[in-house]
C-alpha cells in the first residue's frame, strides 16, 4: 500500500478510500530520534535559520523516508512556508498534491477541492463516505478519551495531546490506532477533583518534548488541547463537506476563538497558553487572542525541538503564580 | 539571618536580612561559581564561611539560574514573584508597572493591589539588556556610567540584532556624530525595545530596578516617552534579592 505523506490535517478519507496509507510528516518528523538533526540538515542544504523548524524537519523527513514518493500539501489554511518546501520537495522528485481549505470556509469551493483531491486518488463518494463512517467510529473513542480528561481528569494532559494529534492520519492503521487508545481508557481511573491549574493550550501542538510534564510538576493540569481535538473533528455531522468546514484551524483566528471560548466556558479553565512557533505568521494573532479571551493568557514561543529552556519555566511559573 | 540571592546572567547578588537591617554584595557570576560555589548531586552547596559569614540561616533564592541549580538548604521562588515582593518592600506601593532590565534579561510587569496581574518578557532576544549596553559602551570606548549621562538628540539606531547594532554603530562614529549622540542613540535603542511590552501593560507609575536601572537617561526617556513617573528604588539592583528576604521573613503579608 503506497504512503502518501501529509502536511498537515486534510480530507483523510480519501486516501484510506484509495487504499493507501496517509502520514502526517509532523508526527513523523518529531518523534524521531533526533528531530534537532533533521532540522540542522534542512539548514545545510540552505533553508534559512530564521525559518520555522517544523517546515525544515519535514524536509528532511520527506527526503530520508524514500517510500514517501507523493505528499499531499496544505497551501491555503496552513503555512505559505509550505509553497517553497513544496517547490524544494519537488526538485528531489517528490510528486505534490496541492490542498487548499478556502479561507472564507465556502462550501461549494472546499467540496471542489475535496472532488479534485478524489480524482487524482480515483475514488468516488460513495467510497469517501465509508472511510468516514469507519473513521468515525475511531473518532468517537478519542473523543471519549478528550472528554475523560476534562471530566475525570483520569487521562493527562499529554495523552490527551497523543491521542488527538494522531487523528491527522491514525498512524496509518485506524483499527490497530482504535485498540491503543482503548488501552488507554481502560486504564484510566478518576481523579478526585484536587487544586491544580487547569489550564487550556491553544495553537499548533508544541514543538518542546517536555511541557506538559512540566506543567503537571509544578501543579497545573492541561485539560483542553484546542488544535489537537480539532483534529480529531468533534462534530456532530455526516456531510464530509461540512465536516472540514467546521474544522476551524485552518480558517479565521475569529472562528477559532469562538470554539476556544466555549471550552474555557464549558472545562472551567483558569488560563490558556497560547503557543506560537517562531517565524510563524499565527504568532501576530496573538494580539486578537489576548484581547477577546477572558481568561488570563500566556504566550510562549518555541523555536527548535528542544526541552524547555530556563527562560521559558521562568514564564510559565510566573504564570501559574498569578493564577493560584 | 536571611540569605536572599539572586543569581543573574551577569552578577550573583546577595541581600541579608538580619534585626531589620539589610546588607548587599555583588559577585560576578562565574566567578561565584568558581569561588564560592561546589555541586552536590543535584544541587549547588555554598561556601558560607569563605563568603565571610561565620553563621547561616534560611536562604531563599531566585534568578536566571534557579532552573539549573538550587542551592542546597534553600527554597527557590520564581523571579518575577522576587521582584515584585521587592518592589513593594522598596517603594511602599502597591500599584504600579515593574521594569527590570538585567543583564540579560527585560521583564515588564503589572501590580494591582500588590497582586501580579500580568506580565511580559523578552524571549529569544537580549537586545534590550544591560549586556547590550555594555558591548556598546566598550564600542564607544566609554564607561557605562558616562554612556548613562546622554538623552537628548538620539541618532538612529534601526538593527534588531544586537551585534549587528555594533556595527551600525561603527558607521554613524565614522559619519562623525557626537559621543553625547551616540550614546543617546544607544539608550534610545533600549527604550524602543521594551516600548511595545510596557504600553500594554501601563499604570501611571513605573518602578525600574535592576542593574540597567541606574542608566539615568534612560530613566528620562521612559519618563518623557511614556508621560509617567519613573520611580528608582534605593537598590534597583538588589531588587530582587531583597524580594527574596522580604518573602522569606514574611514582611509582607
Amino acid at each position: 500500500m503506497e504512503k502518501i505523506g501529509i502536511t498537515t490535517t486534510i480530507p483523510v478519507e480519501v486516501i484510506y478510500a484509495a487504499g493507501c496509507i496517509p502520514v502526517d510528516l509532523n508526527n513523523i518528523f518529531i518523534t524521531a530520534e533526533n528531530p534537532a538533526a533533521l532540522v540542522e540538515e534542512a539548514e545545510l542544504a540552505g533553508y534559512p535559520r530564521n525559518i520555522c523548524a517544523w517546515i525544515k524537519g519535514i524536509y528532511t523527513t520527506v527526503l530520508a523516508n524514500r517510500e514517501i514518493r507523493r505528499v499531499i500539501a496544505v497551501t491555503q489554511g496552513d503555512c505559505s512556508n509550505t509553497h517553497a518546501l513544496m517547490e524544494t520537495l519537488h526538485i528531489q522528485g517528490i510528486e505534490i498534491i496541492p490542498f487548499a481549505f478556502p479561507y472564507d470556509r465556502d462550501y461549494d469551493m472546499l467540496k471542489l477541492q475535496i472532488e479534485k483531491l478524489m480524482q487524482v486518488f480515483g475514488v468516488d463518494w460513495e467510497q469517501v463516505a465509508e472511510q468516514k463512517k469507519r473513521l468515525d467510529k475511531v473518532r468517537e473513542k478519542v473523543w471519549l478519551l478528550d472528554e475523560k480528561t476534562w471530566r475525570e481528569n483520569s487521562v493527562s494532559g499529554f495523552n490527551n495531546h497523543l491521542y488527538q494529534v494522531m487523528c491527522s492520519d491514525f498512524n496509518g492503521n485506524p483499527e490497530l490506532f482504535a485498540q491503543e487508545v482503548k488501552a488507554v481508557l481502560e486504564k484510566s481511573t478518576p481523579l478526585p477533583a484536587g487544586d491544580e491549574i487547569r489550564l487550556g493550550y491553544i495553537g499548533v501542538p508544541p514543538i518542546m518534548t517536555d511541557l506538559y510534564e512540566y506543567l503537571e510538576k509544578k501543579g497545573a493540569r492541561v485539560v483542553f488541547n484546542e488544535v489537537q481535538r480539532q483534529f480529531t473533528m468533534p462534530f456532530a455531522t455526516s456531510d464530509l463537506v461540512e465536516q472540514y468546514r467546521l474544522y476551524t484551524y485552518p480558517y479565521n483566528i475569529f472562528w477559532r476563538l469562538q470554539d476556544i471560548a466555549a471550552e474555557i466556558e464549558k472545562r472551567n479553565l483558569h488560563g490558556i497558553i497560547h503557543y506560537a512557533q517562531s517565524f510563524c505568521y499565527r504568532h501576530i494573532q496573538d494580539l486578537i487572542i489576548r484581547k477577546e479571551l477572558k481568561v488570563p493568557v500566556l504566550t510562549l514561543e518555541g523555536d527548535r525541538p528542544v526541552r524547555l529552556d530556563a527562560r521559558t519555566k521562568m514564564r510559565i511559573d510566573a504564570f501559574l503564580d498569578i493564577l493560584r | 539571618m536571611i540569605f536572599g540571592f539572586d543569581l543573574g546572567s551577569r552578577y550573583v547578588k546577595l541581600a541579608t536580612l538580619a534585626e531589620d537591617s539589610f546588607n548587599f554584595y555583588r559577585y560576578e557570576t562565574i566567578e561565584f561559581y568558581k569561588e564560592f560555589g561546589r555541586k552536590e548531586q543535584d544541587s549547588l552547596v555554598i561556601d558560607f564561611a569563605r563568603l565571610g559569614f561565620g553563621e547561616t540561616g534560611k536562604i531563599i533564592s531566585t534568578g536566571y539560574g534557579r532552573n539549573t541549580v538550587q542551592i542546597q538548604g534553600g527554597q527557590d521562588i520564581p523571579e518575577i514573584k522576587a521582584h515584585v515582593y521587592g518592589a513593594r518592600w522598596q517603594t511602599g506601593l502597591e500599584d504600579f508597572t515593574l521594569l527590570d532590565l538585567g543583564g540579560q534579561d527585560s521583564k515588564v510587569v503589572l501590580v494591582r493591589k500588590g497582586r501580579l496581574l500580568d506580565f511580559q518578557t523578552n524571549d529569544k532576544c537580549a537586545a534590550s539588556s544591560g549586556r547590550y549596553l555594555e558591548n556598546m559602551a566598550a564600542v564607544l570606548g566609554i564607561t557605562l556610567e558616562e554612556l548613562s549621562k546622554y538623552h537628548e538628540d538620539p541618532i538612529d539606531l534601526s538593527s534588531t540584532c544586537a551585534i549587528f547594532g555594533e556595527s551600525e554603530i561603527i558607521g554613524k562614529i565614522i559619519e562623525g556624530h557626537s559621543i553625547a549622540s551616540l550614546a543617546a542613540g544607544v539608550n534610545y535603542t533600549i527604550f524602543k525595545r521594551i516600548k511595545p511590552m510596557l504600553s500594554q501593560l501601563l499604570c501611571d507609575k513605573i518602578i525600574f530596578t535592576g542593574g540597567v536601572a541606574h542608566n539615568g537617561a534612560l530613566k528620562n526617556i521612559v519618563e518623557k516617552e511614556m508621560q509617567v513617573e519613573v520611580i528608582v528604588p534605593q537598590y534597583p539592583q538588589y531588587n530582587g534579592a531583597i524580594g527574596c528576604c522580604v518573602y522569606g521573613g514574611s514582611l509582607l503579608e
